[in-house]
């Protein structure tokens, strides 16, 4: 299913605008007048009185003296009677033919001149111009594309451009032709794609469009019933809902631990993407229901999930497992197939106006900003939680706006262009805690990393992050939308327990947010230590304040690890051991490493395994190990807590 | 609702009404471009022989004092032709909306033409290699594919890849029109692609209706193309601190 709608989709961009053509010109040769059409519109019929046969010369003595003829006719042209013999015949007139026009009273040749060729065109015109002009002409003509005789084209001066053809073998009308003619001529070259004047549809270009027309109708087609047997027609999605008596439907919407969050109610075959929305909560979507993107993801609950129905799309974007664990895309499903539904990641999406109050570069690639609510109302969240940004389209740039002049070195490499991007939403860690600090009011700060594109060897110009991009170019003042907070990570209820905090890169965000929580808001005395890798000195963010937190509070351990350090740290640590054990000093390695030294120590002061938690934020490949390096020591899953960006 | 979903909504809607025509466009149209028009014409059925008139086997005058003549035999004759039939040079002309043909060698009047005769004409213009299935005379009622004007005329079938029928006015034994199954089934295509079933007339309300609605759903497709491929969501998106939905 899904290679038919990549068919559609690519053919139609192929034979999309030629379909147009065709589809308009059809509607024109539709309403046409058949008459202007006919170019005929100062067309009579000329009726040639009959001749009196006797008086003619005999038909054999014609044929002797002149070339042997396949025929001879006798025709009658302005009232004057002439042997036609054609020595060549075609099938139809306008093919190639020969002939030789005979008086039929002295038994000479005659040949159509420009005199007679204008009594012939006059005879057989109503109109009230006059001859232009008389030409003899050899084909092609213009106006006759499938003409292969020689003709004379007489020109009238009438208000549509009449021009009457004559054929110059034989006297024949071959046609008449005007303005309103010559238009739909336009149209039917159009039609016919006859772009080189053929005459013909059967050209080339035409017949690789209709074949890859016929696969995109029926790409299509196939398409339509495949949405037809998923119930995605219904009268009361088409119709307006004040024309159709909608039945409410309650749903139950349970948050992402099962837990019931509350009832919706839904009208009659609504879709759920779209009913969500209608009540604050929002599923990212990229696509806008087309079940392509996947991102509308939801579960439903096992009573109900093995009896809606798996669409293609469904298929597409999730596993057999998943799909037997109820796994399916909001899109694709409507409200009468369910009773209720588990959101996976969305707990609560109240909608808040952020003003930013201040934007700083923290490393080369890293800003801290901050946020007020625009009501001024402060939002509670738990420590670990993020908000959704609503990115609108807009124009980017790939360099930073107001980058400090020291940063400037590391931004050489990355070349400067502008770029366009679409609206689309971003999920971003909150880094502190929702406790009021120093008189402000509630502040949202957050990390961001600014992404740069990726250097490819293609010439393909790749966007840098554009949500980043653009989130950090905002000034001081401006204001963006943001539903949230989702509290998906977050520390356990408060105990007296260590807790171990394992970060790396710009993965700080949220334990940052987790340890400020626990020293600040809840004033804990329980051991925290706060293990962190970054690559070099630049990218030790937030050094200075972990080591001052380090350096007030007793039970707070901060523990940096650098895995590539530069300058005078990486010749101060060369020189001595390089896993120096002194609590808050930066080491050269990777956090595991630092962990494995330190862990010992952890677990005795805490009296064993159970009496700890750990919690992660990082790059996927430092979780991994890390968590394989704890389950190594004993430590069960439950005792991890981790959250992961991707 | 935003364009891009009601494009789709629409999209989707009127192809659920209009979708089996654009099938039947297709296909129609593409029979139709795809068919040589001059061999759906059947023009490669016929010889089209060139023999040429032998003047010295006209011993029928068209007129003479001293013998009979075809003026003399055929006073109202009008719009006289010479020509060959087979391989005999004969008169063709119309007296009293009648259509005869003599024998100019001899004056003997040759139409209308027999069985036999009709389907020797028949075999002498046919160019495949078929066998003659029946012949027909065809006096009234004629079928679709052959004009009222042309009667009586026979009708003579060949045993043939595409069942072709050569037409042979019974009056002046001339091939008056020729069909094969290709040449039928062009205009059974015509017919459905211009939506109008009986005669083939593309002014019609249906048709105007259809390409209407159809026209506003292809537009409507065209937004869709320009979404899914022209402002498809960067490749590239933030990969820091994004909680992807799972």
């Amino acid at each position: 299913m899904s290679l038919i709608k990549t068919i559609h989709k690519w053919l139609s961009l192929l034979v999309g605008l030629q379909l147009l053509i065709w589809l308009g010109t059809g509607l024109y040769f539709n309403l046409m007048d058949p008459v202007e059409a006919s170019g005929n519109e100062y067309r009579v019929r000329v009726v040639e009185p009959n001749a009196n046969l006797s008086q003619l010369i005999e038909p054999k003595k014609v044929l002797q003296d002149f070339n042997p003829a396949v025929t001879l006719s006798q025709i009658s042209l302005l009232s004057k009677p002439y042997y036609l013999l054609t020595h060549d015949k075609a099938l139809y007139p306008y093919f190639k033919n020969q002939y030789t026009l005979v008086d039929a009273l002295k038994g000479q040749q005659v040949f159509i001149n420009e005199a007679m060729a204008k009594q012939l065109a006059i005879a057989s015109y109503n109109g009230t111009g006059k001859i232009v002009s008389a030409i003899k002409q050899s084909p092609p003509f213009d106006d006759r594309l499938k003409e292969k005789n020689p003709l004379w084209r007489v020109d009238f001066d009438d208000d549509i451009n009449t021009s009457v053809y004559v054929d110059a073998g034989s006297g024949r009308l071959a046609a008449h032709s005007n303005d309103d003619k010559r238009f739909v001529d336009i149209a039917f070259m159009l039609h016919f794609m006859d772009y080189t004047q053929e005459g013909s549809f059967n050209n080339v270009q035409i017949i690789v469009f209709a074949i890859f027309t016929l696969f995109f109708a029926l790409s299509g087609f196939i398409w339509t019933i495949e949405l037809g047997f998923n119930g995605q027609y219904s009268l009361s999605h088409l119709l307006p809902k004040r024309f159709i008596k909608s039945k409410a439907k309650i749903v139950q919407v349970l948050d992402l631990n099962g837990e019931p969050l509350h009832n919706i109610s839904l009208s009659d075959h609504e879709n759920l993407l779209d009913g969500l929305i209608h009540h604050d909560i929002a599923l990212p979507s990229s696509c806008g229901g087309g079940g392509t993107c996947g991102r509308c993801r939801l579960k439903l609950t096992p009573s109900t999930s093995t009896s809606v129905k798996i669409t293609a799309a469904d298929h597409q974007q999730f596993t057999p497992e998943e799909l037997a664990l109820g796994y399916r895309l909001a899109c694709q499903h409507n409200s009468d197939e369910i009773d209720s539904l588990r959101l996976l990641d969305v707990i609560q999406a109240e909608k808040h106006q952020l003003v930013l109050t201040s934007s700083e570069f923290i490393s080369p690639f890293i800003k801290e900003l901050k946020f007020k609510t625009a009501s001024g109302e402060p939002i509670a969240f738990k420590a670990g939680a993020f908000m959704r940004f609503f990115i609108p389209a807009a124009s980017g740039n790939t360099m930073p706006t107001a980058l400090p002049l020291a940063l400037s070195q590391h931004w050489e490499n990355v070349d400067q262009t502008q770029y366009q991007h679409d609206s689309c939403s971003r999920n971003y860690s909150l880094a502190n805690s929702d406790l009021p600090l120093d008189g402000n009011h509630s502040e949202l700060h957050f990390t961001i990393k600014l992404h740069q594109a990726p250097k490819t060897t293609t010439d393909d110009i790749i966007n840098p992050g554009v949500g980043s991009h653009f989130i950090c170019n905002l000034q001081p003042g401006d204001s963006i939308d943001a539903v949230g907070p989702f509290e998906e990570f977050y520390a356990k209820p408060l105990s007296d327990k260590s807790m171990v905090m394992i970060g790396a890169g710009s993965g700080m965000a949220p334990l940052k947010s987790l340890i400020e929580e626990q020293l600040f808001k809840f004033e804990t005395t329980r051991p925290i230590h706060f293990f962190f890798g970054a690559r070099s000195e630049a990218d030790l963010i937030y050094q200075d304040h972990f080591t001052s937190l380090a350096a007030k509070h007793d039970n707070f351990f901060y523990h940096p690890v650098l895995s590539r350090p530069t300058g005078e740290l990486a010749s101060r640590l060369a020189s001595s051991d390089a896993l120096q054990l002194i609590p808050s000093t930066m080491t050269q390695g990777y956090v595991q490493d630092r962990l494995a030294a330190e862990f010992g120590g952890i677990t005795d002061n805490a009296a064993g395994l159970t009496n700890i938690e750990f919690y992660l934020c990082g790059p996927a490949a430092m979780m991994t190990s890390t968590i394989e390096q704890l389950n190594a020591y004993g430590v069960a899953n439950d005792a991890i807590a981790f959250d992961s960006f991707v | 609702m935003n364009l891009l979903k009601i494009s789709r909504k629409y999209h989707r809607y009127l192809m659920l009404f209009l979708g089996i025509q654009f099938v039947i466009w297709t296909v129609s149209g593409a029979y139709m471009v795809i068919f040589d028009i001059d061999y759906i014409h059947g023009d490669s059925l016929i010889q089209n022989h060139q023999s040429k008139i032998n003047p010295d086997k006209i011993h029928y005058p068209l007129t003479s004092l001293a013998q009979d003549s075809l003026i003399q035999d055929y006073p109202n004759a009008q719009h006289l032709t010479l020509g060959m039939f087979i391989d005999r040079e004969v008169y063709r002309f119309k007296q009293d909306d009648i259509q005869f043909m003599v024998d100019a060698n001899t004056g003997q009047q040759l139409s209308p033409l027999d069985e036999a005769a009709a389907t020797a004409m028949a075999k002498h213009e046919y160019t495949g290699r078929g066998q003659v299935l029946t012949a027909e005379l065809i006096t009234d009622n004629p079928p679709f594919e052959l004009s009222s004007r042309y009667l009586p005329a026979w009708r003579v079938n060949f045993d043939d890849f595409g069942s072709p029928s050569l037409y042979i006015s019974a009056q002046t034994g001339l091939l008056v029109t020729k069909r094969h199954e290709f040449w039928r089934t062009f205009d059974l295509m015509f017919s459905l692609h211009v939506m109008d079933y009986e005669d083939e007339d593309p002014s019609n309300w249906l048709l105007f209706w259809v390409v209407l609605f159809a026209l506003i759903a292809a537009i409507l497709g065209l937004v869709l193309t320009y979404y899914r491929i022209f402002k498809k969501e960067p490749l590239q998106v933030d990969t820091s601190l994004i909680k992807e939905s799972n």
